[in-house]
């Protein structure tokens, strides 16, 4: 049993679960403490050993469950595999058998003219042990490990055995009409074992390739740039957002302990001076609390920059309590504020409302200049030195005044603003692109093309390194 | 102390405690392997009181350690009673006067003092904390370590060290070990991430919001005074309830209230009207109440 918890440990460490050897450890014991009878007790000492994250619990269920089967609902699974019973022509073929001591039919054949899907099942696994099916990874690769499979039984003599089988019971008079009855018998078991082979063989890449695939499509989506996903790919990027916040979060957690001294903290000063009889010979600091940035994002939601703008609102959300305070607003030419649904709602409708719903005339063309001449005459006051402002759009105004002077008067206000930007550089400034106007009043420009590119200013945005990094332009 | 995965179930059934199979097989083998427990989940569902129901049903003490932002060594483990320490010096001055009276040189008086220094670190002026006690108790004792998320790190990795090698090094005394290795329990809210190496130590249990039939069973037996409908009825409101999209879904410790409150009013069943006037005792922001007074016809149908 042993090797096959081990086994399956290897598995959760495929599907990106991190066990260690310890825990492992912990894991034999613990089975070894419960025992194998109740799966279900066996199943909450393995979880309780290996499983130290809750979010982690389902992959674990789900390996779990490919792993170590259900006896029963396999047999289940087996006898549909198997199709409906011809109990006459079961009857009949066991008493051939019986009857044909001298016709010496193999045991295989036998199992499989007779045997339960349980049984069945079985051999099939014995027949997977020694094909290598460790190196199943692709769905391609199912066919040729079926076929494997199957050439590990003697068909010949199998078939062989079957013709004897039938020629006996002609020999034993039996009509024509019963004789073709007793072949499709047979050849409904054939197929059927052989839908089990490959049943088996799915069930081995779904356990093995777990997480694989998963891995390999969240690293190309992170990559892509982000106008050419498909709608597909955009719905599975929420999980790769929401990975990636709480990446950011966890490094956050982590840093904010190594901060630098500040103020002397009299209180644990004079309990540390106790033991020198009250002279304070240990100093005391008090930690500086780094305070939460407050955070205002400016999201172009006009089509061209949509994908940009949903991760970017998906990102915030997820971060929003590494913040003091987000408020969000949308603009096209138009600009609203959504900050209410952000606090409100989850993260799938929150976004849903800033890119279709809010109050923004969402098919017109974007005017960076009028949404911020509005949002300087509106929403002013909403910006503090405690403030980082943060803005996503391609900049490109459709010729329309690009009133720089709202964004001097927004910096005038504010900790720093961060432009974000969609389109690669070689863009900016070229067309009715306004980049370069807006450039000299932002602290940061980046492009962001890619959700890789997207985390990582967001990252400095949360940790606070982004001002000592300086402008690009 | 459990032979058995059943025998824990019930025995935590008779201090009335519902655990279900998952947490009492966490329990056994917590039991079995000496390992301490983290618990996590949402607030209330009993992550605290499974530790208090583990101490009932062995017969041992409950040492708590709250964990708060700032908890250090200090509050957790020992210190020493300086001022005690001090005022002995002070009363014993003329005897460490005569003990030196005629030393022939300085280094020999320092010597004659120091021969007496365990006089002054000893157990005696050395105050234990909750950890420490768990550590020396005569009898073995179950350590509640509690809410160990809103403690930082660097507490966490020193309550590592102790938890790992049942053993704690006061620099003046060596080191003092375990007399009996203490059942853990340690309990998260999930307020940060904690630290694997803490993890990794630990067996890991997630207490989520009960079935319908466990909640049922555990009102049934915390409100033995409430009728078989309102039980319920209750029950079923919650649950509901809880599908709701709220900021702090009602646990199972607002359920219990709920019930009891209920029971006070004299109710054996719910109807609108009740459900309204007591609504704010299981949601508690006043925009969850909103949401689920509009829609309350939902929360009740069929109950």
């Amino acid at each position: 049993m042993d090797d096959r918890i081990l086994e399956f440990i290897g598995d959760l460490r495929r599907a990106e679960m991190r066990v260690s050897t310890t825990e492992a450890l912990d894991a034999l014991q613990a089975a070894e403490a419960v025992g194998l009878e109740d799966r279900d007790d066996f199943r909450h000492a393995l979880a309780a050993t290996l499983v130290k994250e809750t979010r982690d619990l389902p992959t674990f269920e789900r390996i779990f469950d490919l792993y170590f089967f259900d006896l029963k609902g396999l047999g289940a699974e087996a006898a549909k595999a198997l199709g409906r019973e011809d109990p006459w022509a079961r009857a009949l073929l066991e008493r051939l058998l019986e009857q044909s001591g001298d016709l010496d039919v193999d045991p295989l054949a036998e199992m499989l003219l007779l045997s339960d899907a349980s049984s069945l099942e079985l051999a099939v696994r014995q027949g997977g042990r020694g094909v290598g099916l460790e190196r199943l990874f692709y769905f391609l690769q199912v066919g040729y490990f079926t076929r494997r499979i199957w050439d590990q039984f003697p068909w010949q003599e199998i078939e062989a055995d079957l013709e004897a089988l039938l020629r006996a019971a002609e020999e034993q008079g039996m009509d024509p009409g019963a004789l073709a009855r007793l072949r499709t018998y047979m050849e409904l078991r054939l197929e059927a074992f052989r839908r089990l082979v490959r049943q088996h063989v799915e069930r081995e890449l779904a356990r093995r390739g777990h997480g694989q695939a998963d891995r390999l499509r969240r690293e190309l989506l992170a990559e892509k740039p982000l106008f050419t996903l498909s709608a597909d790919e955009v719905a599975q990027m929420q999980a790769v957002v929401a990975r990636l916040a709480r990446r950011i979060k966890d490094a956050l957690a982590l840093r904010q302990r190594r901060e630098e001294q500040g103020k002397l903290d009299m209180h644990r000063t004079l309990r540390a001076s106790l033991p020198y009889g009250g002279v304070p010979i240990e100093l005391r600091w008090r930690r500086r609390r780094r305070e939460k940035p407050r955070l205002v994002t400016l999201c172009d939601v006009s089509d061209s920059v949509r994908n940009a703008s949903r991760f970017m609102l998906q990102l915030v959300w997820n971060l929003q309590e590494c913040f003091s305070k987000v408020q969000s607003f949308a603009f096209v030419s138009e600009i609203a504020e959504v900050s209410e649904s952000f606090r409100t709602l989850p993260v799938e409708r929150a976004v849903e409302y800033a890119l279709g719903h809010a109050a923004v005339d969402y098919h017109s063309r974007s005017d960076f200049g009028y949404a911020f001449a509005r949002f300087c005459r509106e929403s002013l006051d909403r910006l503090d030195r405690k403030t980082t402002l943060l803005i996503l759009g391609d900049a490109r105004n459709n010729y329309n005044d690009p009133q720089a002077w709202a964004l001097r008067l927004m910096r005038e206000r504010v900790k720093g603003i961060i432009w974000l930007n969609p389109e690669g550089q070689w863009g900016w400034g070229v067309g009715d692109s306004v980049m370069p106007l807006y450039a000299p009043h932002c602290d940061l420009v980046r492009e962001c093309r890619t959700l890789t590119q997207l985390a990582d200013v967001v990252d400095g945005l949360v940790q606070g390194w982004w001002r000592s990094r300086g402008a690009v332009r | 102390m459990f032979a058995s995965v059943e025998e824990v179930q019930e025995r935590f059934r008779a201090s009335r405690y519902i655990a279900s199979r998952r947490i009492a097989t966490v329990v056994y083998l917590a039991s079995r392997m000496n390992r301490p427990v983290l618990v996590e989940g949402p607030a209330g569902v009993g992550k605290t009181e499974l530790a208090k129901v583990l101490a009932e049903s062995t017969g041992r003490p409950l040492v708590r350690l709250q964990c708060y932002e700032g908890l250090d060594e200090a509050k957790a483990l020992y210190e020493w009673k300086y001022a005690k320490q001090l005022l002995y010096t002070q009363m014993l001055r003329e005897r460490i006067g005569e003990l030196i009276a005629d030393a022939p040189s300085l280094t020999d008086a320092v010597d004659r003092i120091a021969r007496q220094e365990d006089a002054f670190f000893s157990r005696r002026f050395l105050s234990p904390r909750p950890l420490l006690g768990a550590i020396l108790a005569d009898q073995p004792v179950v350590l509640l370590v509690d809410e160990i998320d809103k403690a930082e790190v660097e507490f966490e990795a020193f309550l590592l060290e102790v938890l790992s090698d049942w053993q704690v090094s006061v620099p003046e005394l060596g080191t003092i070990k375990a007399r009996h290795i203490p059942l853990v329990v340690l309990t998260s809210n999930n307020a940060r991430e904690l630290t694997d190496g803490l993890k990794r130590r630990c067996l890991h249990l997630f207490i989520d919001f009960p079935s319908v039939g466990e909640e049922l069973a555990i009102i049934r037996l915390k409100v033995p005074e409430a009728s078989e409908q309102l039980a319920r009825q209750v029950v079923s409101a919650v649950q509901k309830i809880r599908a709701l999209e709220l900021r702090k879904a009602p646990s199972i410790s607002e359920s219990l209230d709920w019930a009891r409150a209920l029971v006070i009013l004299n109710a054996d069943r719910l109807d609108p009207q009740l459900v309204e006037s007591t609504l704010t005792l299981v949601v508690k922001h006043e925009r969850d109440l909103e949401r689920v007074k509009a829609s309350l016809d939902k929360v009740l149908a069929d109950s």
